[in-house]
């Protein structure tokens, strides 16, 4: 499949809660493949849940590589499953999200975290991130959820029109 | 001291700000809170100012006069009432976003003008394309004593899903630092 279209709001796919994945199969390998190739097509693009390519499973990619906010770094990440353990240090930052491709806000994140899920061997896989990674991962994770941005903006002026998507 | 709520709106352009407040300072005013803002190209102020003694609406109304023809703003001057400071805890947040539709404002703020929530902050954005043009709306509400906080997010929920939208009720994050 490769790369595949990305759902924007306000389709309200993306409000679902998504279900488990369980065991790490062929589809649930296809998958990771699409979001990874999904996620490297588009410019600094940093994480891409399932919900966003019209699945409803949890997974998603994170890569942070390269970003000038990034601390902790691991590299492609692809998670099914995954788990808030632990959130700390909250931070407010401004976000975007591909799914709503004209917005930013301010968002209230934790700025460390820990996350455990499945990775793409089937075995678990427990993350520990801080700054810009841990925020990836909380973005992501909401969207398992059905939870964008917008539901967690930090007050009423903190959405703005985004002028360039880069 | 007198406090005046006053309100100009007019085309966007350079000078509109310096012009109206200059009004003000020749009339010994302080200017206290205010929100200005450009809307898809009006540019809308809101004004609470501190008048000395012999400074009515009708004299700010006839300062503003000029500025206002010049720069073909709409603007009105009212008596303020002192204003109660807001109690400090009940304080939530939410947070409305859907397909464009006319009425999503007024439903939202019904419901909560029914459980006497006051709305202490709300702005809103429409973006996309026309046909399917995303809405979205963030409002600051106090709740009054004794409310039930799940059981108007609940409302909230069920009021959204009649009108095709998400809503969602978060307490206000808490001051960081």
């Amino acid at each position: 499949m490769g790369v595949r279209p990305v759902l924007a709001l306000p389709d309200p796919f993306l409000q679902r809660p998504s279900a488990k994945v369980g065991a790490v199969d062929a589809g649930a390998l296809a998958l990771a493949t699409d979001l990874v190739d999904t996620m490297r097509a588009r410019p600094a693009c940093v994480g891409l849940a399932a919900p966003q390519i019209g699945v409803g499973l949890r997974a998603f990619a994170v890569d942070v590589t390269g970003h000038r906010k990034a601390r902790s770094c691991h590299g492609e990440l692809v998670l099914f499953d995954p788990e808030l353990v632990e959130a700390q240090a909250p931070e407010v930052a401004r976000e975007g999200c591909l799914s709503i491709p004209d917005l930013t806000g301010d968002v209230a994140r934790a700025t460390r975290v820990v996350v455990r899920g499945t990775g793409v061997d089937g075995a678990e896989r427990v993350v520990e991130a801080d700054a810009f990674e841990a925020r990836a991962l909380l973005h992501e994770l909401d969207h398992l959820d059905g939870f964008l941005f917008l539901d967690r903006v930090a007050s009423a002026h903190a959405v703005y029109r985004r002028k360039v998507y880069r | 001291m007198t406090h005046f709520a006053v309100a100009a709106v007019g085309a966007d352009r350079p000078g509109i700000v310096a012009a109206v407040t200059r009004a003000f300072v020749d009339h010994g005013c302080n200017l206290e809170d205010s929100s200005m803002t450009i809307l898809r190209g009006q540019f809308a102020m809101m004004l609470v100012v501190d008048a000395p003694e012999g400074v009515g609406a009708p004299e700010l109304e006839q300062a503003l006069a000029a500025p206002a023809a010049e720069l073909d703003l709409v603007v009105t001057v009212r008596p303020a009432a002192e204003a109660e400071p807001p109690p400090p805890d009940s304080s939530w947040r939410v947070s409305v976003h859907g397909a464009d539709r006319p009425g999503i404002v007024h439903g939202v703020t019904s419901l909560l003008a029914e459980r006497s929530v006051n709305i202490v902050d709300l702005s809103t954005r429409v973006v996309g394309a026309p046909g399917n043009a995303l809405y979205t709306m963030v409002l600051e509400v106090t709740l009054p004593p004794g409310s039930d906080p799940t059981g108007l997010a609940r409302d909230l929920e069920a009021k959204a899903a009649e009108l095709g939208i998400t809503c969602r009720l978060h307490p206000s994050e808490a001051d960081i630092l």
